[in-house]
């Protein structure tokens, strides 16, 4: 249950974020949301309203958000003291807010009381200082770091000199953020956040209210809260897998501007002209969205025909075909044509970004739909690159090779559908594949894919164990254990890591307990072709039989009849829980037309 | 003065009604030293006025923070 704000007539004041909260927290439906975040705030001065701010933007997305904020200026304390109120609240994300002016102290005010070589070592302590602090909260908190880099001043002493100095004030401020970017680009944990950044789109002039802060200490104008908010959801979209996976576009006025079916193929506006920048520039983008894994998808009113020759013809089309996972190009009203969208593409209803010019279509979509984001696309075509750019909906924590791939997988996928569909018999079709099964040990290069599998498969998942990079890592050095992961490629393209699988090897008995495959390549026996290796290599060891388990969920029923399909038999059942085993009397056979690759 | 009675019901979340001369911060619970700043930055952004952090201080009640509205408003 989520108090509706309605942002696209007015947008709400501090004061407003602050009546919502207690609005939010005196409501019989607080707390009710089916997810909860545990956020911690550790600022160096006053950072009242972003506790209330993010509770009631957390709200809004169905998140229940458990708030803590640090002591008054005591961030160290806190970190440092395991018996603090911090490390007692276990927090999901940490946020961090040093502010500049607080970390330099007397020197902010008089940066020039220091030679350049004083200086130097001054920011080198604060970086260690920092990174210290970082590292303590890291080993009692397996919760994500949010540590903010410091806002770059506009003023010097020194004037027009002040960067003809060896290692002036402000080339200082900016070493100690490139250097904390350094330090973390590596850590999985912790994000630095471009507070500086933030600041320079709110303006410098208007980050600091100096009433507020002479007052209350404030550092931030707090009407500017919601702003920084919004720049924290980015963070905590993908923490609570809220990420979204597809943008779904329309043609007209949205790709470019015009209508095929009307303007014709060199009526439309699209190229390098002042009415046909603003719609190229806005496809390049969404380009780069699909390079970095975004699908993109398609639906609109029009003749396919017609749409084809934009694709084959126009000069300056940026995206093509091949950029589209899915295309709806028909007549039939656009919400049976997204019904359609997520079934083709296995993906759920709140994946989607709806991209439309049409304001009708929108509200439409917006009331069958609420779980899609529809993008309020502004009048002003010149604004859409903009508004395209501040979608922060395809955040993850991180990327991964597949990732990167998935927009061509995705567009592979449909070409394989419709090669199947031409065929007659299921047999023929996998036989004509060529397919080629890859199974690697867990090693540093697809420890994470195989992490990120163990989190995000929920079907063809026997145990849905999830498991941490650290876990996997583990059980890689662990000997009695056999760790891997599996790629498959046919003559359609490569699929990439879509599946792991992770066996206790017993002296007698080896154990399958974790076993799972991306739904994109189940049904083709490459989960068969898995059995058959495990069984070979289990046999090798002179284990007796392979044990596995079954814990049903909502989402799994699709491999629910694996086991016994397969030969298995089952030893018991305890409510969701069912164990299975297989004597290892005879090989288990290979499926013949799949090529087997060990690496 | 209306909008800015409705500014200060909103920020102290009191009826407009009692939003009014007698209205002060000692009387007042929700204005505290928070409040007031937070009153007097929505002040600032609804009306589009500055205040000064001398005017800031010396306001004290409703009747204080007329007086300086107005005498801005000429």
């Amino acid at each position: 249950m989520s108090i509706k704000i309605d942002e696209t007539n007015k947008k709400l004041s501090i004061s407003d974020y602050f009546n919502l909260y207690k609005k939010l927290t005196n409501s019989k439906n607080f707390g009710k949301n089916k997810k909860s975040i545990k956020i911690a705030l550790l600022s160096s001065f006053t950072a009242n309203g972003i506790k209330e701010v993010l509770s009631v933007k957390c709200n809004e997305l169905g998140i229940n958000c458990d708030f803590y904020v640090g002591s008054y200026n005591q961030y160290s304390q806190e970190i440092l003291d395991k018996n603090s109120g911090l490390h007692k609240f276990k927090p999901d994300l940490t946020i961090l807010f040093i502010d500049v002016m607080s970390i330099f102290g007397n020197n902010y005010f008089l940066p020039y009381g220091m030679d350049d070589k004083q200086r130097k070592i001054f920011v080198e302590e604060k970086l260690q200082e920092i990174s210290s602090l970082v590292e303590k909260l890291k080993s009692n908190s397996k919760g994500k770091v949010l540590l903010h880099n410091f806002e770059v001043p506009l003023f010097s002493p020194l004037g027009i000199l002040e960067n003809k100095q060896k290692f002036g004030f402000i080339e200082s401020i900016e070493a100690l953020n490139s250097w904390l970017r350094d330090a973390f680009k590596d850590d999985k944990q912790v994000f630095v956040f471009d507070y500086n950044a933030f600041c320079s789109k709110i303006g410098k002039d208007n980050s600091i209210d100096y009433k507020m802060y002479y007052l209350g200490d404030m550092k931030l104008n707090f009407q500017y809260m919601p702003e920084l908010c919004n720049e924290y959801i980015a963070y905590i979209k993908p923490l609570m897998s809220l990420a979204k996976k597809c943008i779904v576009l329309d043609l007209d006025n949205t790709l470019w501007g015009g209508i095929i079916g009307e303007d014709g193929l060199e009526g439309i506006k699209l190229g390098p002209t002042p009415e046909g920048r603003p719609f190229m520039e806005f496809q390049q983008y969404l380009l780069s969205l699909f390079n970095r894994g975004v699908i993109l998808a398609i639906n609109s009113k029009n003749n396919y025909d017609d749409v084809k020759e934009v694709f084959e013809k126009h000069p300056h089309m940026v995206l093509k075909e091949n950029n589209f996972a899915a295309m709806q190009i028909n007549w039939n009203d656009k919400i049976a044509n997204l019904k359609a969208l997520a079934e083709e593409l296995n993906i759920g209803m709140d994946s989607f970004v709806f991209i439309d010019d049409d304001k009708a279509n929108r509200q439409m979509v917006k009331e069958a739909f609420p779980e899609i984001n529809v993008v309020e696309m502004p009048e002003d075509h010149s604004l859409y690159l903009k508004t395209l750019m501040e979608i922060n909906d395809f955040n993850t924590l991180q990327i991964t090779e597949e990732d990167k791939k998935r927009g061509h997988m995705y567009v592979q996928q449909r070409k394989r559908t419709e090669f199947q569909k031409s065929t007659t018999n299921l047999a023929d079709f996998l036989k004509n594949l060529d397919m080629i099964v890859t199974v690697e040990k867990a090693n540093k290069f697809n420890i994470p894919r195989i992490s990120q599998l163990t989190q995000k498969t929920n079907q063809f998942n026997m145990t849905t164990k999830r498991y941490m990079e650290e876990d996997i890592k583990k059980l890689a050095e662990d000997k009695n254990f056999l760790v891997f992961s599996v790629k498959e490629e046919d003559k359609f393209g490569d699929n990439g890591i879509t599946g792991a699988a992770i066996i206790k090897k017993g002296k007698d008995a080896w154990n399958i307990d974790a076993f799972l495959l991306s739904c994109r390549i189940i049904g083709r026996k490459v989960e068969e072709t898995l059995l058959a290796y495990i069984a070979r290599e289990a046999k090798k060891a002179g284990a007796k039989k392979i044990t596995a388990d079954f814990i049903a969920t909502k989402k799994n029923p699709v491999a629910k009849g694996f086991y016994k399909n397969n030969g298995f038999n089952i030893v018991k059942k305890e409510n969701e829980k069912e164990v299975w085993e297989y004597y290892l009397k005879e090989d288990y056979k290979f499926p013949n037309f799949i090529k087997f690759v060990e690496k | 003065m209306e909008g800015l009675k409705k500014i200060v019901a909103k920020v102290l979340s009191i009826d407009e009604i009692e939003v009014n001369n007698s209205l002060t911060m000692g009387n007042a619970e929700q204005w505290d030293s928070f409040n007031h700043l937070l009153l007097i930055s929505e002040i600032e952004k609804e009306i589009g006025i500055k205040f000064s952090i001398q005017e800031v201080e010396k306001i004290k009640s409703f009747k204080d923070l007329k007086e300086i509205v107005s005498s801005k408003s000429k």
